[in-house]
């Protein structure tokens, strides 16, 4: 009985001290560098916008903050990586729509559930989404155009940037919404794809708007409508999806921070508060203007928010992706 | 005329800044240091220093980055010549005949010839993207997926011209090189392809990893087989003079006016033309030459037209990032991000509204290669003498600096595996002659010609016979209007230009196979006598 | 590689039939990778229609490799050629053992470790080595590595063991 007691006594010591020490390592924290994982190429929207808010938490954390680029299967091979990284704080991912949530959909047999292996940490960004099409490309409007392609839907080719991008993401919710299964036609690539639609070889393609702008505005290719709430800044002209008639497509491309599962919250709302402060930066704020992104309202900065945001996000790709092989 | 001299006066005010000067150096010595470190790649070095972009203005950020990319294509041919050990697809041939040359003793005019030739490549390249950069645009435009698969299969057959040996070994090196390409995700479907649930295999091999393998661990594995001790002695030995002879000179010079010509035009088109630029200048040459049984013996044209094609390419991809916006490469895609973050927005208008970024670039390409020339040619004699270290301490060296290399390109301790694996099969390879390089292509040239035959198949709902008709067909069908008269020259063209080329693929490999037959029957016909 | 006992050109051995072993075996190696490329694309699938499927293409080129592996392998049994070369043994293992233990090592005990280690094996594969030599050559480089990739190519490589760190 009282070795018993004893053992309980050591346990209950002993648990105390590593909780004194998960204090201890919350206040201290961060010791030494922390790696951010992009699950995607150096130079992308993605990789972009983590470099740019990673550069701003460093200085707000005292440590430096190293992306790791980590690419492959659409982003799926770094969040698979992140989900069995040691929950100490010191790895965190930069997830997207596609790693976090869209891939629930597309790969049944994926080794991590976003909404389970993950501590949501805060929502970053979301990139417009634009409706485009090669510059000749008959119809004159959104309107025109959901009328076009349920017509020919046998004749026309979708361009999109590989399973699982966003270009191919989006362009599914889009037919899903009209109601038709086009010919996709597959790019390495979002350069590649938006060669071809303005080469004219593609009829029409979805993408966020940081990879179009200057296309659109060159005239090269052309924007039906833009998938959010509200008109762009960086192309005022085009309508939104609801102002020219089809309420029901709305999608943004989101970034957001996550660290691995059991990450102590104290570790959790640390980054959280440097991710919030580098978003109130001015120069990350004319930055993210200048690449087309919106930057989420404070309360949606949260990681409740983010968990709530990932599971609706899941819920809705699910009913409009179909898995693939 | 007066514009592009304005454009060019406006350029070379802006590039000749001190501080661009500066960062152009920056950028050339870091390529130059890349490309020579085996397995580092330019896209992993542009990405680490993007970050340290961000405090430049961007014209100097650009000229930087561009300076890496350019500089590692003079480094990489000097890793190729010296140890066998090419960093990226275009430098696979520079090893072929240049490495063969520093075996004979001869690395240091090989060496030089790369760098003369590339410098002279870069020169017309600048130019031609000064003059025809805009119209040039239209060729990059008209290649749909048709015309790529067109170009991929007469890659595909360059690459048998390659072959030193048996034509059938070197076909069935360029399947086993095909196969490898096809391992990882569908680019259709996402299905995995050959993977084993392996996750690293997911995207498939890569190309620093499998090179590494099959040129640069094999290559080690035999040299340490015993009696090649010798060998190797007496390779370092036998250096003689370090820079290149009249003869040598005389002898290179239309190789690179050649290589140049190839690798401007295909440098231009976006989908993986530069990838073949290298390859179609070694088989222009060893086609013509009237010696091509010395091609893959040390010939210095085998060096001097696919280098100078390589560099020409290499500059003129600039074409598409900077008429249309459009990154035709990785790197080029990093640019774009560079660009993005200093809130350019890379586009078809940034030509007119950027002039003094577009043009600073141009001129600092031709800034960045004179550069090159001058921090290359005396590197030559160091890069000589390293060939003196004793082996022994050498190839422990290579191991080391070539597992770094590849751990590097995606931080996955399964690439370097993945590359011991190939050296094994590399070493196998050379017992039973089978060529590496022809594998090499394949691999590269797998995926476009694939992805591409696929998507100019989804295009044409199964029916490619479109692409040959497209051709010949009556004019008054090709637009829709009926408008005769409104067709150029340049609408025909365009629809015959995946039929001209696999045409000229069939003649190439009848002309391959041919002389083979021939020595074959002349073969048996010594033994008959 | 168990086929480094083959038969040389004098003598009379089981295979001498075999004019050229070295082509011979060669193309019977090929036709075995590509009958098992051939089985681990054999699950997926073929023709969508009108276009190809995911199994196609390796299907195709699978079926292509058996028979161009079937073409050498005949090619050697009717033309004269090149008998088998002999393989090494310790400087594949060693190199191969180098290899290994780098990707092991590299992520739990950082670069500095890790290479220098790794120059130590593959050095073990060569006879001419001197240990002392080789350690120093060995330091410097490990050296020159951490100072190179690191900081002056500002690679995300860690240094030192993880164990050390924290």
């Amino acid at each position: 009985m009282t070795i018993l007691k004893n053992f309980a006594a050591a346990v209950l010591v002993g648990g105390a001290a590593l909780a004194g020490a998960t204090v201890a390592q919350a206040q201290d924290y961060p010791t030494r560098q922390i790696t951010m994982i992009v699950p995607f190429a150096a130079g992308g929207p993605t990789d972009v916008v983590a470099r740019l808010v990673g550069e701003q938490m460093s200085k707000t954390l005292g440590q430096p903050i190293i992306i790791e680029n980590v690419v492959g299967a659409g982003g799926t091979t770094g969040a698979t990586r992140a989900a069995r990284a040691a929950n100490d704080g010191y790895t965190i991912i930069m997830g997207h729509m596609g790693t976090h949530a869209a891939s629930q959909a597309l790969y049944p047999k994926l080794a991590y559930d976003p909404r389970s292996d993950f501590e949501p940490i805060a929502l970053i960004n979301g990139a417009a989404i634009v409706v485009l099409a090669k510059k000749d490309f008959p119809p004159k409007n959104l309107k025109e155009f959901v009328e076009y392609v349920k017509k020919n839907e046998s004749s026309v080719n979708q361009a999109h940037a590989g399973v699982g991008a966003v270009s191919y993401i989006t362009c599914g919710l889009l037919n899903g919404v009209i109601g038709i299964n086009p010919v996709g036609v597959p790019f390495q690539g979002t350069g590649p794809a938006m060669n071809a639609l303005v080469g004219g070889q593609v009829d029409y393609m979805c993408d966020q708007i940081t990879n179009v702008v200057g296309q659109v505005k060159a005239g090269t290719i052309k924007a039906y409508a833009i998938a959010t709430p509200e008109r762009n800044a960086s192309l005022p002209d085009v309508p939104t999806t609801t102002e020219a008639g089809l309420p029901g497509y709305q999608t943004t491309a989101w970034n957001a921070l996550f660290a691995p599962k059991g990450t102590p919250p104290a570790l959790v709302a640390k980054l959280n508060a440097a991710a919030a402060k580098a978003l109130d930066d001015e120069k990350v704020i004319a930055r993210m203007k200048d690449l087309g992104n919106d930057i989420p309202k404070p309360e949606m900065r949260t990681p409740a928010a983010l968990g709530n945001l990932v599971k609706d996000e899941v819920d809705k790709w699910k009913k409009f992706l179909k898995p693939v092989g | 005329m007066q514009e592009i001299l304005s454009n060019l006066a406006l350029g070379f005010s802006v590039a000749a800044s001190p501080v661009n000067l500066g960062l152009c150096l920056v950028g050339a010595l870091v390529g130059t240091l890349v490309g020579v470190l085996p397995g580092i790649g330019t896209i992993a070095t542009v990405a680490m220093l993007l970050p340290i972009t961000f405090g430049l203005p961007p014209v100097g950020a650009l000229i930087m980055l561009a300076g890496i990319y350019y500089g590692a294509q003079y480094g990489g041919s000097t890793t190729s010549i010296l140890v066998n050990i090419p960093g990226e697809a275009g430098s696979v041939v520079t090893a072929l005949d240049g490495h063969a040359m520093a075996k004979k003793g001869r690395a240091g005019p090989a060496l030089a010839i790369a760098a003369i030739g590339s410098f002279f490549a870069g020169c017309v390249a600048t130019v031609l993207i000064a003059l025809l950069g805009a119209p040039l645009t239209k060729l990059a435009l008209a290649f749909g997926p048709a015309e790529y698969f067109s170009l991929m299969v007469l890659g595909l057959i360059f690459a048998v011209v390659l072959a030193k040996g048996s034509v059938l070994k070197a076909i069935a090196m360029i399947v086993l090189g095909l196969l490898l390409s096809m391992v990882g995700s569908d680019i259709e479907t996402g299905a995995s392809r050959m993977a084993f649930n392996i996750p690293e295999l997911a995207d498939g091999l890569g190309f620093a990893t499998v090179a590494m393998g099959l040129f640069g661990f094999a290559e080690i594995i035999r040299n340490l087989d015993a009696g090649s001790a010798t060998n190797r002695d007496l390779v370092q030995d036998k250096v003689t003079g370090l820079m290149p002879t009249a003869k040598d000179l005389k002898e290179s010079a239309p190789a690179i006016v050649r290589g140049t010509a190839l690798g401007s035009i295909l440098g231009i088109l976006p989908g993986g033309g530069a990838v073949i630029a290298s390859f179609a200048a070694y088989t222009l040459e060893k086609k013509i030459s009237k010696n091509p049984r010395s091609f893959g013996h040390g010939n210095i044209r085998g060096v001097a037209g696919p280098e100078s094609a390589n560099n020409a390419a290499a500059q003129t991809s600039f074409i598409p990032l900077l008429t249309l916006g459009i990154p035709p490469n990785a790197v080029m895609a990093l640019m774009v991000g560079a660009m993005t973050i200093h809130g350019i927005i890379p586009g078809p208008q940034v030509m007119q509204k950027q002039p003094e970024l577009v043009w600073g670039m141009i001129a600092s390409m031709w800034l960045g290669n004179l550069m090159l020339l001058i921090i290359n040619l005396p590197l030559v004699g160091i890069w000589v003498r390293l060939l003196r270290v004793p082996y022994r301490l050498m190839f422990p060296s290579i191991v080391v600096f070539c597992a770094i290399g590849i751990y590097s390109v995606n931080n996955a301790p399964t690439d370097v595996v993945l590359a011991g694996i190939f050296g094994l099969l590399g070493y196998w390879l050379i017992k039973h002659d089978f060529e590496p390089a022809p594998l090499l292509l394949g691999m590269v040239l797998g995926p476009l010609m694939e992805e591409n035959l696929r998507r100019a198949m989804l295009i044409a709902r199964g029916d490619a016979s479109v692409y040959f008709w497209r051709c010949v067909q009556p004019a008054g069908q090709r637009l829709p209007s009926g408008d005769i008269a409104a067709l150029t020259f340049g609408d025909y063209a365009k629809g015959c230009i995946s039929p001209m080329l696999l045409l000229l693929s069939f003649v190439l490999i009848v002309i391959a196979i041919l002389p083979s037959i021939r020595s074959k029957r002349d073969e048996v016909f010594v033994e008959e006598s | 590689m168990t086929d480094a006992t083959g038969p040389s050109p004098g003598k009379s051995g089981l295979l001498s039939f075999i004019k050229s072993p070295q082509d011979f075996f060669g193309g019977l190696a090929l036709m075995a990778i590509a009958a098992f490329a051939y089985w681990a694309s054999s699950d997926l699938q073929g023709m969508r229609g009108f276009t190809f499927g995911p199994g196609t293409a390796p299907r195709l080129f699978s079926a292509l490799l058996f028979f161009l592996g079937g073409g050498i392998a005949i090619t050697g049994l009717l033309t004269d050629g090149p008998s088998l070369q002999k393989y090494g043994v310790r400087g594949p293992f060693f190199v191969s053992l180098a290899i290994l233990a780098f990707a092991i090592m590299i992520r739990p005990l950082g670069l500095v470790v890790t290479a220098f280690l790794s120059f130590m094996i593959a050095a073990m594969g060569s006879d001419e080595t001197k240990w002392v030599e080789a350690a120093i050559v060995g330091a410097c480089l490990t050296l020159f590595c951490s100072l190179l990739f690191p900081y002056a190519l500002g690679l995300p490589l860690q240094l030192w063991p993880r164990f050390l760190i924290q």
